[in-house]
């Protein structure tokens, strides 16, 4: 009976060093809910380059003119733009990580800059656009620029109303060098907004 | 052979260098954009442009170089297919168009 006992110590002990228990850790950047929200996103925009490139198939000449009339120096500019908040994302991640929590917000407010300046152009650039009278109605090219660019606008708006929501959190104190997922979600988040303007940004304004 | 280069750098001079590679692509799809070509030639540089800086933004600004395979793998196949798509529209709109025809 005893030895049954003493065996059954053993084997329990053997089994439990051959597995560890223990939580892994992640390697998900963020939580897996944002990248179920960036994923959904991007199938979103996947099926407007669809739209457009069918769009483009059936009218060729439509597509090849579209670009020449767009002001390529507002598309240029607001890719620079956001690649630069992009960066700025990234730099604050780095600086939180090393606990410099006021070089972190300072990073982040550049990012916001970033977005404001990107909608201002992109504003100027709708109004520019109707003086030329290029509408929605215009044609089918510009129809699909208007959708697609109309979207990212608005994605590019709240994403920078998060950043700032994060800025908060970091003055507050929520965000440290160990503790700061939400940030990371929100900086996972900026980038996919960047990674569909640098899709629309070939498509749009430089491809004929 | 460059990115294993790039490693040996510290992270922050990584991401420098990286911020200053997306912005000449950038530069150069816009001079491309200017020129406003249709070769093949040009379509295909402008495809591989946006497969480099896409992979850039995934890999590393977003982390997923090291991240789960699923994930990393969905970001990146992205940034294959769009690429892709141009070409192929590029060099088959008629048939496509043939095709997606009602």
């Amino acid at each position: 009976m005893n030895s049954l006992t003493s065996s059954t110590i053993v084997s329990s002990k053997s089994f439990s060093k051959e597995i560890d228990f223990t939580p892994k850790k992640s390697n998900i950047p963020g939580s897996i809910a944002i990248w179920f929200a960036i994923l959904a996103e991007m199938s979103e925009f996947a099926i407007m380059f669809i739209v457009y490139f069918l769009a483009k198939v059936h009218n060729p000449e439509l597509f090849y003119e579209g670009p020449t009339r767009l002001n390529t120096l507002a598309g240029t500019t607001n890719t620079l733009i956001m690649l630069t908040s992009s960066f700025f994302v990234v730099r604050a991640i780095m600086a939180i990580r090393d606990n410099k929590r006021k070089q972190s917000a300072n990073w982040l407010w550049g990012a916001v800059g970033c977005g404001i300046i990107y909608l201002i152009i992109k504003a100027f650039e709708y109004q520019w656009n109707a003086s030329q009278g290029l509408t929605t109605e215009t044609n089918i090219f510009y129809g699909v620029y208007y959708y697609v660019t109309f979207n990212h606008f608005l994605h590019v708006g709240w994403g920078s109303a998060g950043l700032i929501w994060v800025i908060y959190r970091i003055n507050t104190g929520i965000y440290t060098s160990t503790e700061h997922e939400g940030l990371i979600n929100m900086a996972v988040y900026w980038h996919m907004i960047d990674l569909a303007w640098i899709t629309i940004f070939p498509l749009l304004y430089v491809i004929r | 052979m460059i990115e294993k280069r790039l490693v040996l750098t510290s992270p922050i001079r990584l991401i420098n260098i990286l911020w200053i590679m997306l912005i000449i692509l950038t530069l150069f799809s816009a001079y491309m954009a200017e020129r406003g070509t249709t070769e093949f030639y040009s379509i295909a540089i402008m495809a591989v442009v946006l497969a480099i800086k896409g992979r850039i933004i995934v890999d590393h600004f977003m982390e997923l170089k090291n991240a789960h395979i699923v994930l990393r793998t969905l970001m990146r196949v992205y940034f294959y297919i769009i690429p892709m798509m141009i070409i192929i529209v590029y060099l088959f709109a008629e048939q496509i168009a043939k095709w997606t025809s009602l």
